[in-house]
């Protein structure tokens, strides 16, 4: 790919690489390579150490959602007697895959496909769907739920390293290539200095006032989701680092002016919804700092141990782990990050992170005291998005925070 | 006894079994409900507890819906229902297995607000096409031992698996039998009794079931039927409500075969009775039909359904859709493609626990049996 030029932003160097990776992909079979679908949660470090490019559907989705093209693909399938109440991601892809429509003029068909449940169930019902379309292998790679037992988890583990030397087989079998496992601790180590500086890039969420907000977030994790693995993916975070650092923190600038609400933000966002909630919650000095869902590519490798530690980190992510954990998880960063308000955002699309909110929120409340505002709509499909509805939601919460520390201040 | 005296005994557990499973309790027993499927019912009724499977009520949700929303399927609903509102105090612990992402949240769920003195965790493979998922699910079972073996305060021995074993096996047995006659003499067992029956072998205590299900074979004749009975194949995951399955009696069809979960995958293949248990059990959960949300070899999951109605030659195939169940969802415009190529007629019916008398269903199903009945006599 390419190296960061003098006087390059983070902004363009993402872009850059952005291009690249798509115009690779494309060309990915001229150059005699293979293709493989992953999930955004999945061990793609297996794929860069084999030379098969992995691409993200998923990624692909939220780009359609952004260009608000899911109502028009979903409506597409749903002719075929697909529902509208699968994920959008689902349904943006199965559409694009009906009617050839895509913002960046579509991703190319796959060699192998590889579902990791441990970020969800729907990934692997997908997955197969495509499957049976390209006859392809599909590999579900099984990370049964976290529990929290000692010996259950070192079954798991042993489980699911397992399973890396059954895709390790698999994939050599694709390629007709041996598998190096030198090459694979390589690209653990740049996997692990990206996630570093990641999370270094995450955590700056912790300055008063905030130098980055959720939406920053989102926008920056696409890099460490399909570029793990590589030293631009390294050079990428450091530059971003670096320049939050350089133009916001040491200047004391923040994201918003006059910042009075840090809120948390649980699940994925309303993509094609959430430049205007940025808008909108600025202007009552509010602004959604961190979700889970930002931290679950947040990952720890020990590249010394390549299989065990691939195994630990895709279990473990917040997604698969019981209820009590991920509410820690959680509370990790209202601690961390200084928050003082709640949105819980239950996606219709997304079951896997949604359910089970309700136990979520009242762990939450009861360990912080702060009220959370729980709502219901979809992250991707306009149609189950009602604005009015939920303005009048967001508004009143917000009040309800004046109000709280209106009290808590009259009591002093 | 009468047939009909038998059949009736039977029935009234199969539609409710909390009378029964009461009786067992005062009796002494506790009761281990597990939600679909794959839990061995032979470990924890070797553990000496009732095993039970919960398999949702048909009475309105109330509490449930704080806890699930409406877009989570119809089981999860009725099943949480169950246990939150109307069954309160009939289990003593759970053993809850995950397929899906609305199993694994339940699960969650489950833990947190039902009062239990036991809750394990039975972390099934969702995939069985490697050999990864055999280990798995070997070592998973043995750690369900332990943890009713803990529960239980004493080792479940091989010699009281073998002998749960025994029990099970002859149940299924007994069923397929049954089930193998309904084939033969269309008519004899209703479409209702036959679901019934095995729907009581997931409740009852084999050593209660086995002599009524003797007894009951005894009362069948070999009568020819007096109008030709339609054959059909069930798919889905469960008839529910059950009034469906009268209505397919009124409507003059017999099932000939089916690959529900409730159903025939529950009584398909027997655990051998030599070698190491644990394994053996291992063994009869690889040889088990597809099921939706565990991810199979290749296209198993269609070609199952391909293979079936080739060796009974239904006229039409019915499928059971749970409202919301996005397993299905994915599974089926596939499948409705499979069944077109091979020209075999298919209605897919969207089903609710909570629907009992839905006349939709009801019109759906009469003019799917027309059309078959027109097929029939015009081919
Ligand atoms: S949004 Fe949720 S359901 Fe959809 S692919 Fe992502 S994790 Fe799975
Ligand atoms: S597989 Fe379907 S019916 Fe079963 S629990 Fe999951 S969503 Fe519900």
């Amino acid at each position: 790919m390419a190296d960061v030029k003098p006087g390059m932003t983070a902004k363009d160097y993402s872009r850059q690489l952005t291009k690249a990776y798509y115009e690779g992909a494309k060309h990915a079979r001229e150059n005699g390579k293979f293709i493989a679908y992953t999930t955004a949660v999945s061990p793609a470090e297996l794929f860069y150490a084999h030379d098969v490019i992995p691409i993200y559907p998923e990624n692909h989705s939220v780009m359609m959602i952004t260009h608000r093209m899911t109502a028009e693909l979903s409506e597409s399938i749903e002719r075929k007697g697909y529902t509208s109440h699968l994920c959008a991601y689902a349904r943006s892809d199965l559409g694009f895959r009906e009617l050839h429509k895509s913002p960046i003029g579509g991703i190319p068909d796959p060699d192998f496909l590889l579902a990791c449940n441990a970020q969800c169930f729907t990934l692997t019902k997908w997955f197969e769907v495509l499957a049976r379309r390209y006859n392809v292998p599909l590999f579900v790679f099984d990370t049964p739920q976290f529990i929290r037992d000692k010996k259950a988890r070192e079954e798991i583990i042993t489980y699911v390293e397992e399973q890396i030397y059954e895709m390790i087989e698999s994939l050599e079998t694709l390629t007709g290539k041996k598998f190096d496992f030198d090459r694979l601790k390589e690209v653990l180590e740049y996997s692990r200095q990206a996630s570093i500086l990641y999370k270094t890039y995450l955590d700056m969420a912790s300055y008063k006032p905030s130098p980055i907000s959720i939406f920053d977030a989102l926008i920056n994790m696409a890099i460490t989701v399909y570029l793990r693995g590589t030293p631009e993916a390294v050079q990428f975070y450091r530059l971003l680092v670096d320049e939050v650092m350089e133009n916001k923190v040491k200047k004391g600038i923040g994201v918003i002016e006059n910042e009075k609400y840090r809120l948390y933000w649980e699940n994925l966002p309303i993509w094609f919804k959430f430049k205007d909630h940025f808008n909108f919650l600025a202007s009552y000095g509010a602004v959604i700092l961190s979700s889970l869902y930002v931290h679950a590519w947040s990952y720890d490798f020990d590249p010394s141990n390549p299989v065990r530690t691939l195994a630990e980190n895709y279990a473990s992510v917040f997604s698969n782990v019981e209820m009590e954990e991920r509410a820690q998880m959680a509370l990790d960063l209202f601690n961390r990050y200084s928050l003082n308000g709640n949105f819980m955002f239950l996606n219709r699309s997304c079951k896997a992170v949604s359910f089970a909110i309700h136990e979520l929120r009242d762990i939450i409340t009861e360990k912080t005291g702060i009220p959370a505002l729980v709502f219901e709509s979809d992250m991707g499909d306009p149609r189950f998005y009602s604005e009015s509805q939920i303005r009048t939601r967001l508004e009143a919460y917000l009040e309800t925070l004046d109000q709280l520390a209106f009290e808590k201040m009259r009591q002093f | 006894m009468g047939k009909e005296k038998i059949l009736k005994d039977i029935q009234d557990i199969a539609t409710d079994p909390f009378a029964y499973i009461k009786a067992k309790k005062v009796a002494g027993k506790k009761a281990i409900g597990s939600p679909l499927a794959d839990v061995p019912a032979e470990m924890v009724h070797a553990a000496g507890f009732l095993p039970v499977t919960i398999l949702g009520t048909n009475e309105p949700i109330v509490k449930a819906g704080a806890h699930l929303p409406d877009n989570a399927c119809s089981l999860a609903r009725s099943n949480l229902e169950l246990v939150l509102n109307y069954r309160k105090d009939t289990f003593d612990g759970f053993v809850f297995p995950q397929v899906c992402d609305t199993t694994q949240h339940l699960s969650d769920i489950w833990r947190m607000t039902i009062p239990a003195d036991f809750f394990a965790s039975f972390l099934i493979p969702r995939q069985v096409d490697r050999k990864s998922a055999k280990t798995w699910f070997y070592r998973e079972t043995l750690r369900l031992r332990e943890q009713l073996s803990g529960f239980a305060g004493a080792p479940v021995t091989d010699a009281a698996l073998r002998e749960s074993f025994r029990f099970y096996n002859e149940v299924r047995a007994l069923l397929r039998e049954l089930y193998g006659h309904k084939r033969a003499f269309p008519g004899t067992i209703s479409n209702r009794e036959m679901f019934d029956l095995i729907r009581a072998s997931l409740f009852m205590d084999p050593a209660d079931l086995i002599p009524l299900l003797k007894a009951f074979k005894k009362e069948m004749t070999e009568e020819k039927e007096e109008k030709r009975l339609l054959p059909v194949v069930l798919s889905g995951i469960a008839v529910e409500p059950m009034q469906l399955l009268n209505i397919l009696d009124d409507l003059g069809v017999n099932v000939v075969g089916d690959e529900l979960i409730v159903g025939s995958r529950m009584i398909e293949n027997d655990v051998s009775e030599n070698g190491d248990p644990v394994e053996a059990l291992t063994a009869r959960h690889f040889a088990k039909s597809p099921y939706s949300p565990i991810r199979d070899r290749g296209t198993r999951l269609y070609d199952h359904l391909v293979t079936l109605v080739e060796q009974t030659r239904p006229a039409g195939v019915i499928y059971f859709h749970i409202k919301f169940c996005e397993s299905q969802d994915y599974d089926l415009p596939d499948l409705k493609q499979v069944m077109r190529e091979k020209e075999m007629p298919m209605i897919v019916l969207d089903t609710e626990y909570q629907s009992v008398t839905r006349a939709q269903t009801k019109t759906r199903l009469e003019a799917f049996v027309e059309s078959l009945y027109g097929e029939r006599e015009n081919g």
